[in-house]
């Protein structure tokens, strides 16, 4: 067999390139780990819940031995409009045998990679990749160091949403507007007592917000609060096009960007006591791929393997975002496609093979099952129109006000005779909620 | 809060080169500029003395890859020129 430095080299030490080298290393396979910080976790960012079944299976002491913040037990989700909010909680002492979980990478990916190392992974901090080239016989990946080539047999390119090994490549196609999201987020200190009280939450217990419905009728933005030990997470995430949309429509008559929306968000009366104070710990920014699976780009070449955000595999669910997890199921389907060519030496079909393997597990088969949902959270009556008669609706019921009004559903069909959606928008979109979820 | 204030809170080690360019000529014939209210760390600042009344500082850059797409990438565009910054520099974040 050809004498090359490794047999995989590995781009990007998040939770997906991570745990490709992880399973690679511990099958005794030579494996590089290349990361451009100087430590683990200093470039990446997540607003999002490990749902940590998958991790579970690779690494089964995980929830002992990581550096975790909260165990999520509750979820809400908050449709605003004007100065009320219309929420659906659930919380369930049974998601405490899930192991579900809040992170902040810079401690979670450095406990992942010292992981991988005691396994054997080489890990190689502080370089760059430029270029990937492959070979009849071998790939290499060219780095920003001295002497900086490293030769393999295969590359899994875990290096991000904005992946050099997959534009490098040209595995990728050239990402526009329409494919991502744009993330800022804030970190709070306020403090592990003052969470508890806010949010109601025992000891370790976690929780996750949803909001959409600010501003009325812009269609894909949303706001998340993730609880940290000690943090929050406050963030807000739309689609490329709308904000650049809503900064040329000069909206609110000054063009108020992502960030600006934040700001309003957090003063918002419903969202307010849960981030007030002045308490800014970190501000950070990040895209998030925003893919359907009808859309999703390439992820593979002969030698090639693309996993995780580099793959555009994460998912808008609408309640929930799901992507750490998927990153960390196709690094594994990543290396066990190398394994499989360990054993019968062809790797011109290693990012073929697993590309099927990732066809057939359940990232794809998620992915699938909610492939219309993307084109019904772009649909603008979701974050207005019918935030408005739900709430409509409740006023009617609660406000003392019209006591007299009587039967509920006739405060429903009014709230939703003044709404601008018509009976056939309501049907088609009932439909195609049922549908995509 | 401005962006300003919220940048305090982050840390670089600031590379001597510059990772991302801005080609001011294509700027000039560019309407909308997205890039002044899309990046989230206002990396481009609108100055009227500025050929296409651009000016962008690499410094600040949190890396999110913003530009690349909206202006990049966008061939009625083009004027970023993107990569991403070199080994060990760059933005550092904390609480990720």
């Amino acid at each position: 067999m050809t004498d090359v430095d490794f047999d995989v080299v590995v781009v990007g030490s998040g939770r997906a390139g991570t745990a490709a080298a992880y399973k690679l290393a511990t099958e005794g396979l030579d494996v590089a780990l290349v990361e451009r910080a100087k430590q683990p976790g200093m470039k990446n960012i997540t607003g999002g819940v490990l749902y940590g079944q998958i991790l579970d299976e690779l690494v089964p002491e995980f929830p002992e031995e990581a550096p975790l913040e909260r165990h999520v037990v509750e979820h809400n989700i908050k449709l605003l409009h004007g100065d009320a909010e219309v929420s659906i909680g659930y919380r369930d002492l049974s998601l405490r045998e899930e192991p579900n979980y809040t992170l902040m990478l810079g401690k979670f990916d450095q406990w992942f990679v010292e992981r991988a190392v005691d396994e054997g992974t080489i890990f190689l901090p502080e370089t760059t990749v430029k270029d990937v080239s492959q070979h009849s016989d071998r790939a290499v990946v060219h780095t920003d160091r001295p002497n900086g080539d490293l030769s393999c047999h295969a590359v899994i390119g875990a290096d991000g949403v904005n992946t050099t090994v997959g534009r490098a490549t040209g595995i990728q196609r050239t990402m526009r507007n329409e494919d991502m999201a744009l993330s800022v987020k804030k970190v709070l200190d306020v403090g592990r007592d003052t969470i508890d009280e806010r949010f109601n939450l025992d000891s370790d217990e976690g929780a996750a917000y949803i909001y959409t419905g600010y501003p009325e009728d812009a269609p894909t933005i949303g706001y998340f609060i993730y609880t940290f030990e000690e943090y929050l997470s406050v963030g807000a995430v739309g689609g490329l096009e709308t904000l650049r949309w809503l900064g040329e429509q000069g909206y609110g008559g000054t063009g108020t960007p992502l960030y600006g929306l934040l700001e309003e968000f957090m003063e918002l009366d419903t969202v307010r006591p849960y981030v007030k104070g002045d308490a800014l710990e970190e501000y950070q920014g990040i895209l998030v791929p925003e893919h359907s699976y009808d859309t999703l780009p390439d992820r593979y070449d002969r030698r090639v393997a693309l996993v995780g955000d580099a793959a555009g595999l994460v998912l808008n669910k609408g309640y929930t975002f799901r992507g750490l997890d998927y990153g960390i199921k196709s690094g594994l389907e990543a290396a066990e496609a190398a394994i499989e060519r360990t054993r019968d030496g062809n790797w011109d079909a290693f990012g073929r093979r697993y590309d099927e393997r990732l066809e057939n597990s359940y990232v794809l088969e998620d992915m699938k099952q909610h492939r219309h949902l993307p084109e019904f959270l772009k649909n603008e009556r979701m974050y207005g129109a019918y935030p408005g008669i739900a709430i409509e609706t409740l006023r009617g019921m609660y406000s003392a006000g019209s006591d007299a009004e009587g039967l509920t559903w006739k405060q429903a069909f009014r709230a939703f005779q003044q709404s601008d959606a018509g009976v056939t928008d309501l049907l088609k979109d009932g439909f195609r909620g049922f549908r995509s979820l | 809060m401005s962006v300003q204030d919220s940048l305090e809170t982050v840390n670089w080690d600031v590379s001597e080169e510059a990772h991302i360019t801005v080609d001011n000529e294509l700027c000039v014939t560019c309407e909308d500029k997205p890039c002044l209210h899309l990046c989230p760390a206002q990396c481009f600042d609108y100055q009227e003395d500025q050929e296409g009344g651009i000016y962008f500082a690499y410094e600040p850059c949190i890396e999110c890859g913003a530009c690349m797409v909206f202006c990049a990438n966008d061939p009625e565009k083009g004027a970023v020129s993107w990569s991403k910054s070199e080994g060990g520099k760059g933005v550092e974040f904390d609480f990720g």
